[in-house]
């Protein structure tokens, strides 16, 4: 079921966000619209990777835009700017798996340098885990900021009482 | 009605302050810049800024009398904080708009500074729980996400303790990145995905809203901030890279 999963992938994402947003003590009537925004853009990402078979960083540019749009829209509703829902809601996203496997194989590099072909699985394993996580906490962060060069007049006032 | 004017030094002394703190609790610096030069400007001053790394050299100056107030103020490291983030921001809106007086205007920044963070045991649970929840966005089942909590729990409750008694914070991602994945790797003696689990029990650690900032502060031009943000992030990544080393140099033998 193709709703079933999008929709279980954007309860933990919801959750996730809270959770990690958390950390970073956000106002607490942000919190819905983090877990709103972390839920879609999640759900968003894992829906062109799964059923669309696109790849992860760009998939992340479009999750990350998701929610940058969206934080430009909400965050008039409580006078909040868009980092303060858009990073927590980003999180979620964050390449944890490569940057694990980055640490992984750099360790099983080091303790296998007298074995060539040992060496160059890690070696490789190591190059296109990094290549993958840094490149995607760029797109997730050039693509939740974009929003505010498109309409920098009203991401700047969004915390103004005043209309 | 003509407004009082305040006076240049009170007014510099003021945005000095107000900009260092807001740099030491995680705004990125555009934000920091023109929330700064909103509230000089309010009170009818040009503000001039530089950011550094670790301090902010601000001039403040009268146009008119060719007054000029300089200063440089070093950025405290603060706990980010999102809300104060909010607040903060709101209130240069609110004294370009409403004309706020200099001591008004301080009384607000002392209350919005005196707010106290959110309660650390919900954060425990929180953070606990997005833990878990991540260990099953990546593919791991329920078991799995059980041990992630639990394992989480008592790494997220290290940090919490080392940070109140200020030690050096990278001694405390290490410790803690070492005792999650320790607690993660319990899960070996279970028939689950043991790399996922381990993977994203350090998870917690992540700074990710420097990382996010620091490539805001790039693209927006600001590279040195930017980089500078960055650097120390990637240094958290590799005290978090030590501490699960460790772990997995204990148990890499039965994860092949």
């Amino acid at each position: 079921m193709i709703i079933q999963d999008v929709l279980s992938d954007a309860f933990f994402a919801a959750i996730a966000g809270i959770g990690f947003g958390a950390i970073s003590n956000p106002p607490v009537k942000a919190f819905p619209y983090i877990a709103l925004l972390a839920a879609v853009g999640h759900a968003t990402r894992y829906f062109l990777m799964t059923f669309a078979g696109i790849d992860i960083a760009t998939a992340s540019l479009a999750g990350a835009f998701v929610i940058g749009m969206g934080s430009l829209w909400l965050g008039k509703k409580i006078y909040s700017p868009m980092t303060v829902l858009y990073i927590p809601a980003l999180l979620p996203m964050i390449p944890g798996k490569f940057a694990y496997n980055v640490v992984f194989s750099l360790i099983m590099l080091l303790q296998s340098m007298d074995e060539q072909a040992e060496k160059i699985k890690y070696m490789d394993m190591f190059f296109s885990n990094s290549v993958i996580a840094v490149t995607v906490i760029f797109m997730l962060a050039v693509g939740a900021t974009f929003p505010l060069f498109l309409f920098p007049k009203r991401a700047y006032s969004l915390t103004r009482h005043k209309k | 009605m003509e407004r009082k004017k305040e006076a240049l030094v009170d007014v510099g002394e003021f945005i000095a302050e107000y900009s260092s703190y807001m740099m030491g609790c995680g705004i990125h610096t555009s934000r920091v810049i023109r929330s700064t030069k909103r509230i000089g400007e309010a009170y009818g001053y040009c503000v001039r800024i530089s950011i550094l790394p670790k301090s902010i050299i601000i001039t403040l100056g009268n146009k008119d009398t060719h007054d000029y107030y300089s200063e440089v103020t070093e950025i405290p490291s603060l706990p980010i904080s999102f809300e104060k983030n909010s607040l903060l921001s709101a209130l240069s809106w609110e004294t370009h708009d409403e004309h706020l007086s200099l001591n008004t205007l301080k009384e607000k920044f002392q209350e919005i500074v005196a707010i106290p963070p959110m309660n650390p045991w919900i954060v425990l649970v929180l953070a606990s729980l997005a833990n878990a929840s991540f260990c099953r966005l990546f593919g791991g089942d329920w078991a799995g996400a059980g041990i992630v909590f639990v394992a989480t729990l008592a790494g997220f409750f290290l940090r919490q303790r080392m940070t109140a008694k200020a030690l050096n914070h990278y001694i405390v991602f290490i410790t803690s990145a070492f005792v999650a994945s320790l607690c993660a790797s319990g899960s070996l003696f279970f028939n689950t995905n043991s790399d996922i689990i381990l993977a994203t029990s350090v998870l917690y650690l992540v700074p990710g809203v420097p990382l996010i900032n620091g490539v805001i502060d790039i693209v927006e031009g600001h590279t040195l901030t930017g980089l500078s943000r960055l650097i120390q992030a990637s240094l958290l990544i590799v005290c978090i890279a030590i501490g699960l080393s460790f772990t997995l140099l204990l148990v890499k033998d039965s994860l092949l």
